[in-house]
């Protein structure tokens, strides 16, 4: 564990000190919801889509491409330095590794999901009643969800060939059910102040999050070996 | 030890085209068509109030007539049920917030699930009071009251069999009642390609962690040639589904059905499958790689099957066939659909025997065209 926490400090690190994707990922989320602004415009104001579905659905999106995104320059950046045989070859387990990957992909992952959240209020004049701390606390644990499932899917798509087409190819299949679907419904209850109609949504994330996670410890080890 | 299975191969293949031929005939000829029958509103009352009866339909609204009921007096709901074919005017309705007008065209009856109950497809009686108006479910009861909505001359409903104490409680969830019985013998080929889909995977699964295991290509040439048989099977149960669905439903696909959109997704995940390994060259990356995603996607093959049973997380109106409250299949309907499991699980070892043959000569070929580039 300890180790795990070390290398998700060393990418945090290398992260702060560059802010190469914090700032792309800042731009992203500002753009991805401008399009959805851009998008909707005229079935927000002709009122055929509810501002609250619209939102559910909308962050949802920005939150999965976001990760998708933040979970692909994760191992990409190491393969292109040429850092992750570096990375290999440190006397850890590879397991903990895995969870360090995830654990550092997860703080900007959640710093973006924070973004899209108050851009999202911003651009679409939209007043999440009170409800923020239950958004963003389903937005972190779908988040958590997704990083376990996709640091493990990233680090297979970056042994391949077309590994930015793959990731998302091999990933948003396994997400639609296990992360999408339940938050979307979850989000949108706790905008109706109903985060309590979601207990079943909630749990069957967190259930998915422990079975990627207990698949992640298993098998990362034979991903990045070779 | 090459020839033998050869052999065994086209051995195989002539037992699975004599069981799938037999399947063929039996769900022609042998299988009982479900039970059905197109009546007018009025005729349906004439004959059934007061009477038990079976009902499949699309519930139009739910009332729950006592609320403040003791703790030990059973629930008394009241379900109004529409013809399936009603379901895309209940989107319709739906989409432009008009579900508190008449969007049926014919609201037959009301079912008093008092004195028999209700069974929800797939899910145990007491979650009754989570259905809503959209549910699809099946209803045994007795009938109270008709109303009938603006188009009633349009058209009729399906009624299973109305009858005394003697109502033979069939599938409710399966066959009890279907407006298009004869589309239904399309099941005896769908169920099963399902089953073997699933099969397939499952040995994709086994091979992916066999391979991790030894390290032999042997495991890595099943796992993938098992998965591509797969995606033949579930083409094939994600074809003929809709043929039934457009029939029995009225539309071909519902993007609200959870077994229907989780097993699209299952297609996907395995066709990921396919596209990472084409995506890799080098042998022994392909198959460790491939590997552990044909661990991971296996996930998905009990989330297909699950999506039907586990309420009401996942809604869904695909009938269910194995293990469910409601009974059991005819005899006659039970042993076409056991020949056919058999045939396609027959025709699944068949064809991965065969494919099996085919990715050694493959590899084989690999290996000498490597030889002779390095002769060169």
């Amino acid at each position: 564990m300890r180790a795990a926490l070390v290398i998700a400090a060393k990418d945090l690190k290398v992260e702060l000190r560059s802010k190469e994707m914090l700032s792309a990922m800042f731009l992203f989320s500002l753009l991805i919801v401008l399009a959805f602004r851009f998008a909707f415009s005229n079935a927000v104001s002709s009122g055929a889509v509810g501002l609250p579905e619209l939102a559910s659905s909308a962050l949802w999106i920005c939150f999965s491409f976001a990760a998708i995104l933040g979970m692909y320059t994760s191992f990409a950046k190491e393969k292109d330095r040429e850092t992750l045989d570096g990375l290999l070859l440190a006397p850890v387990d590879r397991s903990e590794l895995y969870l360090g990957k995830a654990l550092s992909s997860l703080v900007v992952v959640f710093l973006v999901d924070l973004l899209s959240i108050a851009f999202f209020g911003l651009f679409f004049s939209f007043d999440y009643s009170g409800q923020t701390l239950a958004i963003v606390a389903i937005a972190l644990l779908g988040s958590v969800t997704l990083v376990l499932v996709g640091t493990l899917v990233a680090a297979i798509s970056v042994n391949t060939r077309a590994r930015e087409v793959l990731l998302p190819i091999l990933l948003i299949p396994l997400i639609a059910f296990s992360v999408i679907v339940p938050s979307v419904t979850a989000t949108k209850n706790a905008m109706a102040g109903g985060i309590g109609d979601s207990v079943q949504q909630i749990e069957s994330v967190a259930a998915f999050a422990a079975i990627f996670a207990v698949l992640g410890y298993l098998t990362f080890d034979f991903v990045l070996e070779g | 030890m090459m020839m033998n299975r050869r052999k065994l191969g086209t051995i195989l293949l002539v037992i699975s085209a004599v069981l799938i031929l037999m399947t063929a005939y039996l769900a022609i000829f042998f299988a009982p068509l479900p039970q059905t029958g197109v009546k007018s509103a009025g005729e349906v009352m004439s004959s059934v109030e007061g009477s038990k009866l079976q009902v499949a339909g699309f519930v139009s609204a739910v009332y729950h007539r006592n609320p403040n009921r003791a703790p030990d007096m059973p629930e008394h709901v009241v379900f109004s049920i529409a013809d399936f074919r009603d379901y895309m005017r209940y989107v319709q309705a739906a989409e432009a917030n008009h579900l508190n007008q008449q969007w049926w065209t014919v609201r037959p009856i009301d079912v008093d699930s008092y004195f028999g109950g209700y069974v929800v497809a797939g899910t145990s009686p007491d979650i009754g009071w989570r259905i809503t108006a959209g549910t699809n479910l099946s209803v045994n009861g007795i009938v109270t009251s008709q109303e009938i909505g603006p188009n009633s001359n349009v058209t009729g409903f399906s009624l299973a069999r109305v009858s005394g104490d003697d109502f033979a409680f069939g599938p409710v969830g399966s066959f009890g009642l279907m407006t298009a019985p004869v589309a239904q013998k399309i099941f005896y080929f769908h169920m099963p390609s399902a089953w073997a889909c699933y099969l397939s995977f499952g040995v994709t699964l086994v091979g992916s962690a066999l391979f991790l295991k030894t390290r032999n290509h042997k495991y890595d040439r099943v796992a993938y040639s098992s998965a591509e048989i797969g995606i033949v099977f579930a083409t094939i149960a994600i074809t003929t589904g809709p043929v039934w669905a457009k029939q029995e439903w009225g539309v071909y696909w519902r993007w609200d059905d959870m077994k229907l959109v989780t097993t699209f997704v299952l297609w996907l995940v395995y066709i990921g499958y396919l596209s990472l390994r084409a995506a890799i060259s080098e042998p022994s990356t392909k198959a460790r790689v491939s590997a552990v995603y044909g661990i991971l996607s296996f996930i998905t093959v009990p989330m297909s099957f699950l999506s039907s049973r586990v309420a009401p997380l996942l809604q869904s109106s695909h009938p269910q066939v194995i293990a469910t409250s409601s009974g059991s299949l005819s005899p006659q309907a039970g042993m076409t659909i056991g020949i056919a499991v058999i045939a396609f699980t027959v025709l699944f070892i068949t064809m991965l025997i065969k494919r099996v043959e085919i990715a050694e000569s493959e590899e084989e070929l690999e290996e000498l065209k490597r030889n002779i580039g390095e002769e060169e």
